[in-house]
């Protein structure tokens, strides 16, 4: 560590070097600690969560009540033990709140005066922060399974809607009206991501066991389909051919870069794509068990060489290599399934929400230093350091 | 959390290496680099020629070298490279999409041409062969490649569905075939399921590998124990987890 200092400071290294090699340790360390918790406000399931992009404060948290919860992250009582606690909540007593449960939520990309939420309740809410009350209310035919606003739009402001049928609906947030279909599905769409490289591109994945990737701005059809065999029409059974999965696709995740994707399915595995071409990178996950009918969140890595993937698994967080596949450690606390992921970037924090009604929040430990140095200032004397207290890295 | 000791990134591995520290339970070391052919060779030496009367090559199963060796990607880049040099052939065994058998190219070639000695339809056989064997890295044929590709007529199509080396896949095409193997895949299966039930009735359903490796095995299990266990353990039906007393295997729940 002193190396990659002293390198940076005499201008032999890039300052992107020490940045990502200090993430990576971080994330390497990821460990539930009992100085961080997260207010329980949820008496159901947590569905999903999202962290805004902007400052990265404040979390949203849909449950299977239909409660929408905000929480405060940051830390500025100065003390090291620290409850997350819930700024506001869209409660069983506000006259707005969904019906059924609250499968997505996110942030408007730009600011956080605004959020979207959907639900098993048919309708799609755009929520005005402040007021807390809906500004405008999609309604559908269908139980909303998923939707996403793009994060680097600025020349379109479309969600893009996932639901029980098989087309894909555009809503518009400035003109509040649906304004394009996508068809080509043939079952319920369960997850759709807008890349996060270009902003027309769309990725929607279905219980068909396929997913198609689109361009918006075409009228005709999606770009192309995800094909496991990569057009080796041999390698399967016929019916299997130009399947994502041997099963229902359930999550999508763009790595951080936005050149490729992640797909999970209810076959137990999960594949690598590269997202310009749709080849599969064959990176072998080994078995990722995953047996939920509905969205899957996980999440990548940001900032960290190599990229970690984290797919919830069950009850616990399986953490992945996501270029070279290999499983690096599972994260246990949660008693029961876990649903939803999301990776703080700046601070290489992991908040999981599940079925126990729990948002747990997994920290980087400190340095062993840190603790020593702390413990320093509480001694008045200290005549010498003990070897085996120095850090080992260096 | 389940490690014992801190993860460590790359960039800040300690540069030193103790001496004599002993990894336990580990088979392989990840220093060296991984010899997919010769641990291929090790399996094929667990498989039990005399039970199918030496009729049948030696079969591997892919999954089983995932349990010997750490990285299942690399693992299937260098398989895909034997194939592409026409050394190895893999199959399509029928009982699971991802299950896939491999044999050796030559070993194919022999056991096969030695089961139609003395049939009509060998020439038949042998052309395909020849045709095969320059690599073909597929698993399947669909009708049209056969006619025009390899040029067979529709009963030379027949005599190789009748030889075992073609199998129906759907109306127009055929999955590459062991002959014979049909027997394989149902020992193969009975074997699976008394190992696996073996375990799961064990004390908290874990057993220690060795001790395993021990026990009488009922009349189903008809392969060498650790045969099955490589295949169990690269399956992911079971986990196998370092002890101080050797490995571990550990039924996984779903």
């Amino acid at each position: 560590m002193l190396g990659f200092l002293t390198a940076r400071q005499a201008g032999l290294d890039d300052p992107l070097r020490l940045r990502r090699a200090e993430s990576t340790r971080r994330v390497l360390s990821l460990t539930l600690n009992p100085d961080r918790e997260v207010d329980r406000i949820h008496g159901n399931a947590i569905n999903t969560i999202d962290i805004e992009v902007i400052e990265g404060r404040y979390m949203l948290s849909g449950g299977a009540d239909g409660v929408i919860v905000i929480y405060d992250l940051e830390n500025y009582s100065g003390k090291t033990q620290y409850t997350c606690k819930a700024v506001c909540t869209v409660g069983r007593s506000n006259r707005y709140v969904h019906k059924f449960s609250v499968e997505t939520v996110q942030w408007y990309p730009h600011d956080t005066g605004m959020f979207v939420s959907s639900s098993f309740d048919k309708t799609m809410k755009v929520w005005d922060t402040e007021t807390l009350k809906p500004a405008e209310v999609f309604e559908f035919e269908d139980n909303v399974y998923s939707h996403h606003l793009s994060p680097i739009a600025r020349k379109h402001s479309l969600i893009a809607v996932g639901t029980k049928d098989p087309k894909i609906q555009l809503c518009d947030l400035k003109s509040g009206s649906r304004i394009q279909v996508l068809q080509g599905h043939r079952a319920e769409v369960l997850s759709v991501r807008w890349s996060p490289r270009h902003e027309h591109i769309l990725a929607t994945a279905s219980a068909d066991s396929k997913v198609k990737v689109w361009d918006v701005r075409r009228a005709s059809g999606c770009l192309f389909t995800l094909d496991q065999h990569n057009g080796d029409k041999t390698k399967a059974a016929s019916e299997a051919v130009n399947t994502a999965h041997n099963g229902r696709v359930n999550g999508l995740c763009f790595t951080a870069d936005g050149l490729h994707l992640l797909t999970t399915g209810t076959d137990d595995r999960m594949r690598l794509w590269n997202s310009a071409t749709g080849e599969n990178t064959l990176v072998n996950y080994g078995k990722v068990s995953n047996g939920s009918r509905k969205r899957l969140q996980f999440t990548v890595s940001r900032g960290c060489s190599p990229e970690l993937v984290f797919v919830p698994c069950e009850s616990s967080v399986a953490v992945y290599a996501v270029h070279t596949g290999a499983l690096v450690t599972m994260l246990r606390g949660h008693y029961n399934n876990v649903d939803c992921c999301e990776f703080h970037p700046d601070y290489q924090e992991l908040y999981t929400g599940g079925k126990d009604c729990n948002i747990l929040a997994w920290i980087p430990v400190l340095r062993a230093s840190d603790v020593e140095e702390e413990s320093k200032s509480q001694m008045s004397t200290l005549p010498f350091r003990l070897p085996c207290e120095e850090e080992m890295t260096s | 959390m389940n490690r014992k000791r801190a993860l460590i990134s790359d960039t800040f591995k300690v540069k030193k290496r103790r001496n004599g520290t002993q990894k336990f339970g580990a088979v392989n070391d990840g220093d060296g680099p991984t010899d997919v052919r010769s641990s291929l060779e090790y399996l094929m030496t667990l498989f039990p020629r005399k039970l199918f009367d030496d009729r049948l090559p030696p079969i591997v199963m892919k999954h089983q070298l995932y349990s010997v060796h750490d990285d299942k990607t690399l693992v299937d880049k260098e398989l895909n490279k034997l194939r592409e040099r026409g050394e190895l052939l893999m199959f399509q065994l029928g009982f699971d999409s991802d299950a896939f058998g491999l044999v050796f190219a030559s070993d194919y070639k022999t056991k096969v041409l030695a089961g139609e000695d003395g049939r009509p339809t060998r020439a038949t056989v042998e052309r395909f062969l020849e045709k095969l064997l320059c690599p073909c890295t597929e698993l399947s044929f669909s009708k049209d490649k056969m006619l025009r590709e390899f040029l067979f007529t529709d009963s030379e199509i027949t005599h190789l569905v009748k030889s075992g080396v073609l199998t129906v896949r759907d109306a127009g095409s055929w999955w590459l075939s062991i002959p014979n193997s049909g027997k394989f895949t149902k020992y193969f299966l009975q074997g699976r399921k008394a190992v696996l039930g073996m375990v799961k009735k064990s004390k908290y359903s874990e057993v220690l590998k060795a001790e395993l490796e021990e026990r009488r095995t009922t009349s189903h299990v008809k392969f060498h124990m650790k045969y099955h266990i490589h295949d169990i353990v690269g399956a992911e039906l079971v986990e196998s987890i370092p002890t101080t007393s050797g490995a571990l295997l550990r039924c996984v729940e779903s």
